[in-house]
Parts: C-alpha cells; structure tokens; sequence
C-alpha cells in the first residue's frame, strides 16, 4: 500500500504530530526522516505518529524511529497512537518500544 | 509439482515485488495474517540486505522461489552476490545498544530470522540460496506445488 505522511505542527504546545499511512518500509522512510527533520527546525516537546493506518513496518522503519530520537534528542517524548498488532511487535521484537511511549487511541 | 517464480533487480522498488509475491503466494493457501506478515517482512529485509551489503547498492539480480508443501509455506531467495549466510549475523550489539547508537541500521536480519518457523541457507552454483519456511496446519487434500518469480 502506497506511503502518505502529513504533518500537523501545533506550536503553543510543542506538539508535532504526523499521520502515517501505508507501507513504511525502505523505498517511504525518507519521506518520513524529511518530516522529522523539517519538525526538528523548531523546539519540540512532544512527537506524536498517528499509526492506526500503517498497515507494514520494515526495518527501514525502525531506522526512522531511531532517527527521530536522536534528531530530536531525549528531552522529546515519541507517542506511537493506535498500532497495528504486528507493527507494534516489530517494534516490541527490537526492544524500541523503551524509547517510545505506546497508546491506545482512547488514551490520547 | 508446480512453482511460482519472479526475478528482480534489488532497488527501491523490490520491497514492493517482494510484497505483491507473498502476497499471492500467501493468499494461494490461505496462510494467517500474522504468518504472512512475518514472512513478508522476512523476505523484504533478506532482499534489501542483499541489496546494500551483497550488491554494494548497485542494482543485482535476485530470484524468489515460493512453494507449497502439506504443511508449510516456503520461499527461496536466490542472489549472485559474494558468499553470506544470514545465520552467522549477531544482532547482539545491535540490541543492546539501545536507539542512541550512532548508527541506525542492524536491526533487518534479527527481524527476518526472529519471525519465521524455519530458514535454511546453502551456496550452490556460486549463488545464495536462503528459504524462509512458515508452518501451517497439515492440509491433507493439498499437493506439493512451486511458485517463482525472476
């Protein structure tokens, strides 16, 4: 399924949030590391990644998530809202899910 | 026992043949979602490894193999890089290193190898063969068959 990422900026709060969809894999993270790096321009306290609709996540994905902790640097919190079975167990698989905060959309 | 079988050239593009080859090739035996997602994700991370590490990132050839067997589903990759067996990678420093690692990578391989039911590696021919082996429920009224794609 084919990648989109839209990026909501909220500046009060610090808060950047991007919606994924589709397949984040090898051939999608660059868009997504362009995104993060376009949000790191500015402070930001919190990152939050839409997930409901990302359907795939390879290890390229990973990468980005990796990216975006040290693009952004420990004092921003990363919330994955709403991801699917198996990506949060790739996530889980690699141990990244210690460096993000998980959420059910019901908890945002 | 028949086959299905596609070559590929390893570019940003191939996550996507990859794909569109489980896919029916999953969908052909009715394997589950997370099996096929793991077998997926299994074969795009040993095509992409072959492409940055075998192939330096140069475009190169790889062939997928898939087959059905009563109780499994299996997939061959087939490359004509230098020798690799994706067994002897230690994802170990990788792990323990934690997202503050200066490098981003390392994690493709443990992904692969860590979701599937079985891998298998040779060289033969001056090529590499790894297949990815997902187990399914015994199918008593299915015959052997070989899917492929170059």
């Amino acid at each position: 399924m084919a990648f989109q990422a839209r990026m909501y900026t909220d500046s009060e709060t610090a808060t950047v949030t991007i919606r994924l969809v589709g397949d984040l894999d090898s051939g999608s993270a660059g868009r997504l590391n362009e995104l993060i790096a376009e949000a790191s321009r500015e402070p930001v306290r919190r990152l939050v990644l839409l997930m409901d609709r990302l359907s795939y996540l390879s290890s390229a994905g990973l990468r980005c998530l990796v990216y975006a902790h040290q693009k952004l640097g420990p004092g921003t919190d990363i919330v994955l809202v709403g991801t699917r079975a198996e990506v949060a167990d790739t996530i889980r698989l690699t141990g990244l899910d210690h460096s993000v905060i998980m959420q059910d959309p019901a908890d945002v | 026992m028949g086959a299905d079988r596609v070559t590929l050239l390893t570019c940003a593009a191939a996550g996507r043949r990859v794909a569109e080859f489980v896919s029916s090739l999953a969908g052909q035996v009715g394997l589950a979602e997370g099996p096929a997602y793991r077998l997926r994700l299994a074969a795009d991370e040993i095509v992409t490894n072959i492409g940055v590490h075998g192939y330096h990132g140069r475009p190169g050839p790889v062939e997928l193999v898939g087959g059905v067997e009563p109780d499994a589903v299996w997939l061959s990759i087939i490359d004509e890089a230098p020798a690799f067996d994706p067994t002897t990678h230690d994802p170990g420093p990788r792990l323990a290193a934690g997202p503050s690692h200066a490098g981003e990578g390392g994690f493709g391989l443990f992904l692969a190898l860590r979701g599937l039911d079985d891998f298998r590696y040779r060289r033969t021919g001056g090529r590499n063969e790894n297949t990815l082996i997902m187990r399914r429920p015994v199918d008593t009224t299915a015959r052997p068959r070989r899917t492929e794609t170059s």
